[in-house]
């Protein structure tokens, strides 16, 4: 193996080795050092046209671009010197003669690189008496909205559509001071499934997203890191809320699975989180069909009370699981299910025709099965069953205990819950089937709760909640554990990071992994275990 | 012949057969000499030419200057893993220059053996001539020269029986001075928007098509037949030590003869003006001369005793550049014409770099708001700062170059500006 | 006689003024007889690039890259390594047949070459001489730039709008001309420097202009000028 040389600089005093090759930019952000900067994003090319990460290298007749210079040995280089920072505040001042003062009424505001430098490095007052020139804006088609008058013409979004989506629609027009992105006249991003991505990258608010559009203030805005769930990519996501709703979704960067992007398919689809008419207390049926509201704890005796009972009777368990929760959910349920009998483990999942891959990082698509935890399933031991429109493949109810959890068993025949001897659903909303139930237990969503999904490759990835669960919502494997408590099958883990340790009880697959060692990032199942655990490919 | 006037103490080299429509063609022009010259290159071998220009001491013609047989060895010597390229650079776009427009309409041969001796030397088998858009007379002429060079046989797979193969393609620009930066023409020749590229990579290493390439203006190549027939040696027994041979200096402005004179690099700025283009017309006096193109700092009138060459005129504060002489008279309103320049610079930029995207811009503004008589001292002291965020912060050096008529003027007709500011309070700077 | 013909400063190239090189014709200047007629096939493919894209007669409607403007191209596309270098003589050749580059041309031209039709937007809005909206018959296109500037650029700017009627950057109501400032012409020793369509007219002062425009209603009426 060729050993990897070294070079040795110092950046304002700090001294730094780094590979040969590794540019000043590179080398500050490894010492913690953020130099400014528009054009330059680690994941695209580095044109060097913005010339705000201008720096001082000792020795250099001119100020070098830390974007596109390499560290060189023995190189003195200075961020801080008053070169640099009079480069920086002069370049600053060129951009604000035009760079409108949308602040108050642009989406921006609180994330917005020209505020944040200009806050720290910029002039106190603008010495303009200029009218700025006007270029208007443009709907780009899709979900994308265009302001030219915004625009610090960085090119990020130019070159993300030629680089990574490789959908070539943008393009600079005209040149110099009247230089503007735009389509080709009316053909538009629409149609390309990653355009979302331009309104990330781009450092000011020139590009905007219509879904997003005067919503919120990004001051306003909590949330959590995620994982999206569209797909079994599973992009590390970070979902932004207010008042307990989802506002958006933004991708996270995580170099092994979605670098920083995710796909419109997956961004844009996040309505369903928000979604009312959420059960919000445990449901008993009676015999004779009047339902009341409980409070857990009698609604688990009673729970508890049946199982023994269906148990005794020796009745086999229907399990149907939801690949859109976690594995600690779906996991501690057929922990439980397999205690109470011989169990068929089942899930339905939805299927698109084809995945959608992003041409500039192949490893990122939006892959064929359209829920965010498929892989979890079926390495936990689930059978897939059902079409691609995730209908179908309903076993028989009769005599069985039925354990649904997430799935609306919108297909399920009429009476179906009458047909088995003991239906219990774990749900959100209460569809007709559902409703049926004899139990009706109101659970998080993935959103509401932390836990763990499986994406496509194997890679067990973290998600944290970001929203509070309605009324009196629990996480399924909260809800798992303590029946298997009552049942005398196993503890009640006391918190999710204990729920995801006793996986390794269920499936071999996920011994050795612990919060821990998850992280932020995530970590890849034991291949060999995983295999033998899927079955097949 | 020079054109339009011809003056006695001219030393005519390139510009001897300017005027005589039979020169254009091949054999007008081997009749006048055309063409010995290749074929002595061609029994030299790629080495000795190289050496013999650079001995020559030649240096860019396109306003750098830089020595072209040291430019010519950055070549990689072997062209077999990688195509090497020559590009002419005929995007004469410099406000002031026009000589490259008269060698192409009178003597295109002189142009094309330049060329490929050029392209010989480097060992480059395609000769890119890249002509801007508004020369369509001028390219027609090179093209039909260029259709004559073929049938002779001396560009196309064996010129003049070598075994060596050189094509040559002319190539029609589309309006953008921004594309005779080396790089710019370089994205411009590859079908991309002529905008400049950081540096490193050189040309040499990563030039065209990403291969390595040299860019020549046309009258530096014009230069080398001449060099080549007679020698290293008799080119540098004219000019100066550091800047020998002859130039092509464009005469422009308020001159009683305006025009192309070629004299040996050291002539004096002086006796340019007042004998040979026969001094200020209309009888006024002399105001100011830029001396290089509209690139360059302006000199006043008390400045212009000095040599005409790149050292003498750096160290009279300006740069020969391109030897584009534009000369002013009493009459001139300075800062009307450096508003103009400044313009240009802003209707040029490519948009690329900040600095030049917007300062170029806004410093034409508030020029024109000094030459409207609405602007105060604040506005200088604006304008000096813009000048110097402008200088050496971006990728090419358009933006310097629109800062210095600016700085220049500011010192040495600060009157001018001071009689046109207003005199009451200044206006509140909005945000 | 040499006295009337030595108007010092003159060129010839619109009036027939010779100053001191009173045996040359304005077609010896101007080459004429050398380049002769080009073939519209483009001829060698070393100068297949080479020709006027800004000619009196127009076809809007014509459509382009066929008969002997399908080999052109073909010459043009033989001379890069890349069918993108292509790219600006291809333009050039859509605007020599058209007039102007409409989005459709646009359209063509990158489907010709195989190229994201916004890239092709991108180029073409680079450069200026690619007419984005019909122009006049005769584009006239006077340099302000400084050395033209010191000797009357702009009158002679304003000469040609109030002759030709019209505003600057418009077409005259007959169609005829349109007149706009331009950049540096590289013809700085014969002030004024006026490029109309493909030709330069040099040493142009405002007491040319009607002449100058006489003599395009006479060309554009009888024919003569391509």
């Amino acid at each position: 193996m060729a050993e990897t040389q070294t070079v040795r600089c110092t950046i304002n005093g700090i001294p730094v080795e780094v590979p040969t090759g590794t540019r000043i930019i590179e080398a500050a952000e490894l010492v913690g050092l953020g130099i400014a900067h528009y054009c330059y994003h680690p994941a695209l090319s580095a044109p060097a046209m913005c010339r705000m990460c201008l720096v001082q290298v000792e020795g250099a007749p001119k100020l070098v671009p830390a974007c596109v210079t390499p560290v060189a040995e023995g190189q003195v280089i200075l961020t801080e010197s008053e070169p640099a920072q009079e480069a920086r505040q002069g370049n600053l001042e060129f951009y604000l003669q035009n760079h409108p003062l949308d602040c108050p009424v642009c989406d921006k505001s609180g994330e917005c690189k020209l505020q944040d430098y200009t806050h720290a490095e910029g002039r106190r007052r603008g010495r303009s008496a200029e009218p700025k020139r006007v270029l208007g804006q443009d709907d780009f088609g899709g979900d994308i909205l265009y302001d030219g008058d915004r625009c610090i013409m960085c090119t990020r979004c130019v070159r993300f559509m030629r680089e990574i989506s490789q959908s070539e629609r943008l393009g600079v027009v005209q040149r110099g001071s009247r230089s503007i992105i735009d389509t080709f006249f009316d053909f538009g991003v629409e149609g390309d499934p990653f355009a979302g991505n331009i309104v990330d990258i781009c450092p000011v608010g020139a590009l905007l997203s219509k879904d997003f559009l005067h919503k919120a203030r990004v001051w306003d805005l909590d949330g959590a890191p995620s994982v999206c769930p569209g797909c079994s990519q599973g992009c590390n996501i970070r979902i932004d809320t207010r008042d307990n709703l989802v506002m958006r979704l933004r991708p996270r960067l995580n170099p092994d699975v979605n670098s920083y992007w995710m796909c419109d398919y997956g961004r844009l689809g996040y309505e369903w989180m928000n979604a009312e008419g959420r059960v919000t207390r445990p449901l008993l049926r009676e015999t004779n069909g009047e339902v009341s509201a409980q409070a857990w704890q009698p609604a688990m005796v009673a729970l508890v009370d049946a199982l023994k009972r269906a148990v005794a009777a020796s009745a086999p368990v229907l399990l149907i699981g939801s690949p859109m929760l976690s594995n600690e959910d779906n996991g501690l349920l057929l922990r439980l299910a397999r205690a109470l009998g011989p169990c068929d483990a089942i899930f339905r999942s939805s299927r698109a025709a084809s995945e959608i891959t992003l041409p500039g990082f192949p490893m990122l698509a939006r892959r064929r099965d359209l829920a965010g935890n498929v892989r979890g399933l079926e390495t936990l031991g689930f059978r897939r069953v059902g079409n691609d429109a995730g209908q179908g493949g309903l076993p028989d109810a009769a005599d069985r205990i039925v354990i649904a959890l997430g799935d609306a068993l919108a297909d399920a025949p009429p009476g179906y819950a009458g047909e088995a001897r003991l239906f219990a659903a774990l749900a959100h909303a209460a569809s007709p089937a559902v409703a049926a139930a004899r139990f009706v237990l109101p659970v998080t969503t993935c959103v509401e709760a932390e836990g763990t999904f499986v994406n496509f490759e194997g890679r067990v990835q973290r998600f944290w909640p970001a929203l509070n669960s309605p009324g009196h919502a629990r996480p399924a494997w909260q809800v798992a554990g303590v029946l298997l408590a009552g049942m005398e099958a196993g503890r009640a883990p006391a918190d999710a990071a204990r729920a995801f340790l006793s996986l390794a009880d269920v499936c071999e697959a996920f011994a050795g992994l612990s919060y821990e060692t998850l992280g932020t990032r995530g970590a890849r199942l034991r291949e060999s275990a995983m295999l033998e655990a899927a079955g097949s490919p | 012949m020079a054109y339009p006037y011809r003056h006695d103490k001219e030393t005519r080299i390139l510009t001897a057969h300017f005027g005589e429509p039979d020169a254009r063609t091949l054999e007008g022009w081997k009749r006048r000499g055309g063409y010995d010259a290749l074929r002595k290159a061609l029994g030299m071998g790629p080495e000795k030419v190289v050496d013999e220009v650079k001995n020559s001491g030649l240096r860019g013609r396109g306003g750098a200057g830089f020595p072209t047989g040291l430019k010519w060895t950055f070549m990689p010597k072997d062209d077999r893993r990688q195509p090497h390229y020559l590009l002419i650079n005929a995007d004469e776009s410099e406000p002031g220059a026009f000589k490259d427009r008269e060698l192409c309409r009178w003597t295109p041969h002189q142009l094309i053996e330049g060329a490929l001796i050029g392209a010989f030397a480097i060992r480059a088998k395609h000769v890119y001539i890249y002509v801007r858009g508004e020369f369509f007379e001028p390219a027609q002429i090179v093209a039909r020269a260029i259709e004559e060079a073929y049938a002779a046989g001396y560009a196309g797979a064996d010129v003049m029986g070598s075994g060596v193969g050189i094509d040559v393609t002319l190539h029609l620009g589309a309006g953008a001075y921004i594309c005779g930066e080396e790089t710019g023409l370089m994205n411009s020749l590859e079908g991309r928007r002529g905008q400049p590229r950081i540096k490193p990579p050189f040309p040499a290493a990563v030039g065209a098509f990403g291969q390595p390439s040299t860019i020549n203006n046309v009258e530096t190549l014009c230069a080398v037949p001449h060099i080549i027939t007679r020698g290293a040696q008799w080119y540098r027994s004219m000019g100066t030590e550091k800047s020998p041979g002859t130039k092509m200096f464009n005469m422009s402005g308020h001159l009683v003869r305006r025009g192309n004179y070629e004299f040996p690099l050291g002539f004096n700025l002086k006796e340019l003006i007042y004998d040979v283009c026969g001094g200020i017309r209309d009888g006024r006096s002399l105001k100011a001369v830029i001396p290089g193109g509209s690139s360059v700092p302006i000199l006043s009138a008390a400045e212009i005793d000095i040599a005409l060459d790149y050292e003498s005129v750096a160290r009279a504060g300006s740069m020969l550049g391109t030897a584009s002489v534009i000369v002013m008279d009493d009459r001139t309103s300075i800062v009307k014409q450096v508003r103009r320049i400044v313009e240009f610079y802003a209707h040029e930029s490519c948009g690329q770099c900040t600095p030049c995207r917007e300062g170029t811009t806004w410093m034409g503004k508030i020029l024109r708001r000094i030459e409207a008589g609405d602007s105060t001292e604040a506005d200088i002291e604006t304008l000096t700062e813009l000048c110097r965020n402008m200088t050496g912060t971006t990728i090419c050096v358009l933006s310097d170059s629109a800062a210095a008529p600016v700085l220049s003027s500011l010192r040495k007709f600060r009157g001018e500006y001071d009689a046109l500011l207003r005199r009451d309070e200044p206006a509140l700077a909005s945000v | 006689m040499a006295e009337a013909k030595t108007k010092l400063g003159a060129n010839p190239g619109f009036a027939g003024e010779t100053g001191e090189f009173a045996h040359l014709t304005e077609s010896d200047v101007r080459g004429t007889a050398y380049v002769g007629t080009r073939p519209l096939d483009g001829g060698h493919p070393g100068a297949s690039a080479s020709y006027p894209y800004q000619l009196a007669d127009k076809q809007p409607d014509a459509r382009l890259f066929e008969g002997p403007y399908a080999e052109r191209l073909e010459k043009i596309r033989s001379r890069y390594p890349d069918s993108r270098g292509a790219l600006l003589p291809v333009l050039n050749l859509a605007q020599e047949i058209r007039g102007h580059l409409t989005a459709e041309s646009m359209a063509s031209v990158a489907k010709a070459l195989d190229l994201a039709p916004a890239y092709v937007r991108g180029v073409a809005t680079f450069y200026t001489m690619y007419n984005t909206r019909p122009v006049g018959r005769y584009l006239i296109q006077v340099c302000t730039n400084v050395a033209c500037n010191l000797c009357d650029a702009d009158d002679v700017v304003a000469a040609f709008l109030e002759r030709a009627g019209t505003e600057q950057g418009e077409t005259s109501a007959d169609g005829l001309f349109t007149v706009i400032e331009a950049e540096c012409l590289g013809a700085c020793g014969f002030p004024a420097a006026v490029q109309i369509n493909e030709r330069y007219f040099e040493n142009v002062t405002p007491d040319d202009v009607p002449a100058i425009l006489e003599r395009l209603r006479a060309e554009s009426a009888g024919g003569g000028h391509r």
